[in-house]
């Protein structure tokens, strides 16, 4: 019996070891960059996938040699790609808080995969599973001690783990550009300051973590059916326990990490199930636990390891030799012109919304209301982010507990669905209150990676849950939401909707402004501007920071149920998925995540740009044309992607969001040109 | 308004060497479908002139009158006799009946026809936003416009010709906007719809328009009579008796499936429920289901498949999509039991390269179709005719070739049925007269006066299907091969009846 286990124990841990070796990989990925960038970098499945992209394209689809194949994908392509990255980009972001440069990775990781697609042609082709970087890899298998048996591919990723793992340590202990890197990361200008070109270190460290991603994603890519940027995505997602693991400074750690956490699931998975046929108590586990441990690690790692909560960044010493950049709310505008410009934008609204209301059909109807109701969602990342300072990656998740909220209500007990969303807002708010005590003492990057982590654990557990995700099977059908009817308005009709949809986005967007300038979002901002000094003050960072993921959670959860009972369904994965949150964020923070404005137009922005500007709608309005003209339209929706990318790089240099930096450009501009309408002064003893 | 978006029908989808259906394809697919059991008479209308469609024939095309009035039950009676499958009759060569074309009446008023076309839309998702990696969109829209190039070449129907007014790639995230953009479109008549998700169903549904889908829109397809779906609205979690049969000549069966995916979910439990209900009678058990893999299989199937090892299974029902079958295979090889189990594979019909590629690891896999496949014997038959105008259009990719060319013969079958005065309603009504439907013998009949709800696992018969059919192919060298007798390629039986009885082998040509 004990010779029996210990053999399944034996096997577990070499099955696990393939997985776990990918896992340590991106682990490693990720520490690398965040040792050598300071930019917690989401973006690197997007690397490795551009990588992987032409060494397929290169090796098996235009029948290079292995060799050279590797050599442009991962030796040139990678290191160039790190290279621009940093140039363009990430050098710009020294002086940012990390969440800027994690904002900025989510947006490269949409838009590198869709540049490659594009540039390459290349399209995911179900079936063809990867070749490695040595033949026949994936057919011959070598069984050392008669237990389970290795592939040469996963033989090669393993031994490149364990390899970059000591070289990368070794360079970062004993080599001069090692120790360059982590103090460009800490420092730039106290490493110029001895001698040292930082640009040129900053270029050196991403072409080295690019080469890795690009190494990693043609060692990774064999072990999928499918060369998709989706599937690098969710390795990535996984593999951040790994580098949790090792506080994403510790390689080693980090490596042990990524092989443990597949060894684990391993485990899990070999033991659970033969043990749950005579525990059925265990069957709950094995439905549940096995798929939610990489969050489960994760978010225990966060909340109850110690040196997480210790692991501010390194200040900068010399970061206050700069001259403060100048304040965009020195140039504020005059009362007369702010009131001119808001009936100026209410008269554009209420014509569109007439136009709307009278000409536009079920189609645009849809889209409008689309972007009316996600607006309603945005607001609170205005509570969560723009107020309360925090990056938080599950807003889906708020938004899912509305619209399944009102699901259930309605369909288990009939209630009316605007009793629904209250009860989801309120259900939401309890959620995002208790979701925040453990995080109480995290900050910036850490509290990204845990909220990313909640959403996962709702995406791979509680949605499956009937009470909670309800059964979307060909018997019980889509999970379907009525209409609300209040006295004698039926909102079943569109235009109906509507309008009361609006109504709502004008009361919240309303509620979110008052709580903006009340007590309560004063002490949010304070808080968000400097912790110690609201401290001693008296406000406590605690109570605000609950009080901003209830407050914004609730503000997600209206939306999220306005938006089910809008599609009259609950379309989880098309509009809740932890991957659209991400978006949603990228596009408010990009737009302006401090006002409400900010996040209507961005939800603007999601819904309506491309079948107004992709589609060629716009153009065909002005050229009065019945076809979309010229003929280029509709673009292809990967534009879509590339455009959101390069908002983000947008955001990058201007974090306060493209519509506040454009009002502030005005009123500057409008500055400059008063000054120059001032009379000079003549110089003294000029006549 | 003109066509948007042609897409590339034929040669780029060829060169994507797709795999198989989507998940949820795959699962509503291999979904329940018993029946009542009845045999009910096809043919669309009363055979005024219709030509006597016998098993020793290609069935016709629905012959219909100039005002063909609704199949009554003396009509259906009557045909009953010559139409219902029976199990001896032999394919012979005889020629097929020149296809019905209908006549022309001038009508105005109707939404997507002129008096030279008549105007379909194709809605799909297109390569771009199709993560699965498969030939979806440009396929369907190919089996619809090879079905259309083939009636056009005829004369059209009712004197005009079938024409795709408009191609929409619904991206994935806009299937609902599609829909609404395309029922508000006047200058279109029916949709084809083959998206991967089906949002805005409701909408398809609600909009009277007649509108012909695929397998896996069961769900948001049921209850609406204007909505077709290849072999009418199935049951997605119902036991399957024909699962049973699936696994004829194995002993010990396992069942995988997604944790993430209720309609993989309810795949494995209905294996469990069926093999737990009709295994013991059948001679085969089921020895181990995991319903709780994560999509995309980032951990590989290591411990599974050692379980599955340890229990002593020789066949796999996989409630996966086809890229994760390619995992598992690698998996059964690397644990030394590929020669020692066979895979039920979801799906893959029509994609030579990816069989001719993975040839040693599929050898002796099984691969269920509901449809007569080109392996079977089509001489005379509506698949012969298939054959010929889908690889005129530029060749079989894949499954969704043919669902297309279903959804677009049925189109005309209702256009037809419906008579010269036609409009969205009276060609809804006419086909829902339909009562034995079986696309020229190309599937299992659909008796689509009852076959718009889907049966439940409660009641089977009332919604069900007539018989429960699918053909076995099995994979040597890299290619397919029929199993069983190619005169009789549909392996059946009748849900209807409770208990295990061995199936059938049929024809419906």
């Amino acid at each position: 019996m004990l010779a029996a286990v210990g053999e399944d124990l034996f096997r577990a841990v070499l099955q696990g070891a393939p997985p776990g070796t990918v896992y340590a990989l991106v682990a490693l990925g990720f520490v690398l960059a965040y040792k050598t960038s300071g930019v917690f970098n989401l973006a690197f499945g997007a690397q490795a996938f551009v990588s992987a992209v032409v060494y397929f394209t290169t090796h098996t689809e235009w029948g290079w040699p292995i060799v050279p194949a590797l050599i442009v994908s991962v030796f040139l392509l990678a290191p160039l790609l790190g290279i621009a990255l940093d140039a363009l980009i990430f050098r710009h972001l020294r002086a940012s808080p990390p969440v800027t440069g994690l904002v900025v990775a989510i947006g490269l990781s949409v838009a590198l995969p869709a540049i490659a697609s594009i540039v390459l042609d290349f399209q995911p082709k179900g079936g063809a599973t990867p070749e490695g970087i040595i033949p026949r890899g994936a057919n011959v298998y070598y069984d050392v001690w008669g237990v389970y048996s290795f592939s040469r591919n996963e033989l090669v990723a393993m031994g490149v783990a364990v390899a970059a793992t000591l070289a990368l340590a070794a360079l970062f202990r004993f080599s001069a550009i090692g120790l360059q890197m982590r103090a460009v990361v800490e420092s730039p200008r106290m490493t110029e300051l001895n001698g040292i070109n930082a640009d040129r270190v900053s270029a050196a460290a991403w072409a080295l973590s690019s080469l890795f991603a690009g190494l990693a994603g043609v060692l990774i890519a064999p072990r999928f059916s499918i060369l998709a940027p989706g599937e690098f995505f969710n390795i990535v997602v996984i593999a951040i326990a790994a580098a949790a693991v090792g506080l994403l400074v510790s390689l080693p750690r980090a490596f042990a990490g990524g092989l443990g956490l597949g060894i684990v699931i391993a485990l899990f998975n070999t033991f659970v199930p033969k043990w749950s046929n005579d525990l059925p108590w265990l069957k709950a586990i094995q439905n549940n636990l096995t798929p939610a441990i990489p969050f489960t690690v994760l978010f225990a790692i966060l909340v109850f390891v110690p040196a997480v909560r210790r692991a501010h960044r390194a200040t900068d010493p010399l970061s206050g030799v700069d001259p403060p950049p100048s304040s965009q709310l020195t140039l504020a505008d005059e009362p007369r012109l702010v009131w001119r410009r808001r009936i100026m934008g209410a008269v554009a609204l209420a014509v569109c919304g007439v136009i709307v209301l009278t000409r536009g059909d079920a189609a645009w109807l849809f889209l409008v209301t689309q972007a009316v109701v996600l607006g309603i969602v945005y607001l609170s990342i205005t509570v969560m982010t723009g107020l309360g300072g925090h990056i938080s990656l599950c807003q889906g998740t708020f938004a899912a507990v509305g619209a399944f909220t009102v699901f259930q209500l309605a369909d288990r007990f009939d209630l009316p669905v605007l009793v629904g969303v209250v009860i989801g807002a309120l259900i939401a708010a309890a959620v995002g209150g208790l979701l925040s005590i453990p995080l109480l003492r995290l900050n910036g990057i850490w509290i990204a990676i845990a909220t990313l982590a909640f959403a996962y654990f709702f995406d791979a557990v509680m949605i499956k849950f009937s009470w909670v995700g309800g059964s979307q099977s060909a018997a019980g059908g889509a999970l379907k939401v009525p209409r609300p009817v209040i006295g004698p308005w039926d909102f079943a009709n569109d235009r109906a909707f509507l309008i009361f949809a609006v109504i709502v986005l004008a009361l919240v967007a309303l509620a979110v402004t008052v709580f903006a300038n009340s007590t309560a979002g004063r002490t949010l901002r304070a808080v968000r501007g400097s912790e110690l000094a609201a401290q001693s003050i008296g406000i406590s960072p605690a109570r605000s920071r609950v009080l901003a993921f209830a407050v914004s959670a609730a503000v997600a959860s209206t939306g999220g149920a306005l938006v089910a009972i809008h599609q009259e369904s609950v379309g989880y994965d098309k509009n809740f998925s932890p991957f659209n949150a991400l978006f949603w964020l990228v596009l408010v923070v990009t737009m302006g995540a401090r006002t409400a404005r900010g996040a209507i137009t961005a939800a603007a922005a999601f819904s309506l740009f491309a079948p107004l500007v992709l589609n060629g709608s716009i153009l065909a309005w002005i050229l009065r044309s019945p076809e979309r003209v010229p003929s280029i339209f509709p673009l292809e929706s990967k534009w879509m992607l590339i455009l959101f990318g390069l908002g983000t790089i947008q955001y990058a240099k201007h974090p306060e969001g493209v519509l506040e930096r454009m009002r502030s450009d005005a009123a500057a501009k409008r500055q400059r040109k008063a000054e120059r309408a001032a009379p000079t002064p003549s110089p003294a003893g000029v006549a | 308004m003109g066509v948007r978006f042609q897409g590339r029908p034929d040669g780029r989808c060829r060169q994507r060497r797709l795999l198989g259906l989507a998940v949820g394809g795959v699962f509503a697919l291999t979904a329940c479908s018993n029946s009542t059991g009845s045999e009910s008479a096809e043919t669309a209308a009363p055979a005024a002139t219709a030509a006597p469609a016998t098993t020793t024939a290609a069935e016709p095309e629905p012959a219909v009158t100039e005002a063909a009035p609704p199949l009554t039950e003396a009509a259906s009676a009557a045909t009953e006799a010559a139409t219902a499958p029976t199990e001896a009759a032999p394919v012979t060569e005889a020629t097929p009946a020149a296809p019905e074309i209908g006549e022309f009446v001038p009508l105005s008023g109707v939404p997507g026809v002129s008096d030279t076309e008549i105007r379909y839309a194709v809605l799909s998702t297109g390569p771009a936003a199709n993560a699965l990696g498969y030939c979806l969109l440009e396929c369907y829209q190919a089996g619809v416009q090879a079905y259309f190039d083939y009636y056009n070449s005829l004369g059209g129907v009712h004197g005009r010709q079938l024409v795709i007014g408009r191609v929409d790639d619904d991206e994935l995230g806009n299937t609902q906007v599609k829909i609404l953009e395309i029922v508000g479109d006047d200058s279109i008549f029916g949709t084809l719809a083959a998206p991967l998700q089906y949002a805005g169903f409701a909408d398809l549904g609600a909009s009277g328009m007649p509108a012909y889908s695929t397998f896996p829109a069961a769900a948001d397809a049921n209850g609406f009579q204007n909505m077709f779906l290849p072999l009418g609205t199935a049951c997605g979690n119902c036991p399957r008796k024909l699962s049973v049969a699936t696994a004829d000549s194995l002993i010990r069966v396992a069942s995988l499936g997604f944790g993430v995916s209720q309609a993989s979910k309810d795949c494995v439990a209905n294996a469990v429920e069926t093999f737990k209900k009709w295994g013991p009678a059948a001679g085969v058990e089921l020895v181990y289901s995991n319903d709780t893999l994560a999509f995309g299989l980032a951990n590989g199937l290591g411990p599974e498949v050692t379980a599955m090892k340890d229990a002593g299974v020789d066949g796999v029902l996989l409630c996966m999509d086809q890229n994760s079958a390619l995992t598992l295979e690698q998996e059964l090889e690397r644990q030394g039991i590929g020669d020692d189990v066979t895979v039920v594979l979801p799906q893959g019909y029509g994609d030579t390269e990816f069989f001719a590629t993975n040839a040693d690891l599929l050898e002796g896999d099984i691969l269920p179709v509901v449809y007569r496949p080109f392996e079977a014997d089509i001489a005379g038959t509506e698949s012969e005719v298939m054959k010929e105008w889908l690889f005129k259009a530029g060749g079989l990719v894949n499954d969704y070739n043919i669902q297309g060319w279903m959804g677009a013969k049925l189109a005309v079958t209702g256009l037809l049925a419906a008579g010269p005065e036609f409009d969205r309603g009276s060609v809804v009504a006419a086909t829902n007269t339909i009562t034995d439907y079986t696309a020229s013998g190309l599937h299992q009949p659909v008796d689509w006066s009852r076959q718009h709800n889907a049966p439940t696992a409660d009641d089977p018969v009332t919604n069900g299907f007539v018989y429960d059919c699918s053909v076995y192919l099995i994979v040597r060298g890299g290619k397919l091969e029929l199993t069983g007798d190619p005169s009789k390629p549909f392996v059946c039986l009748e849900p209807g009846v409770a208990e295990w009885t061995e199936p059938t082998p049929m024809n419906f040509a």
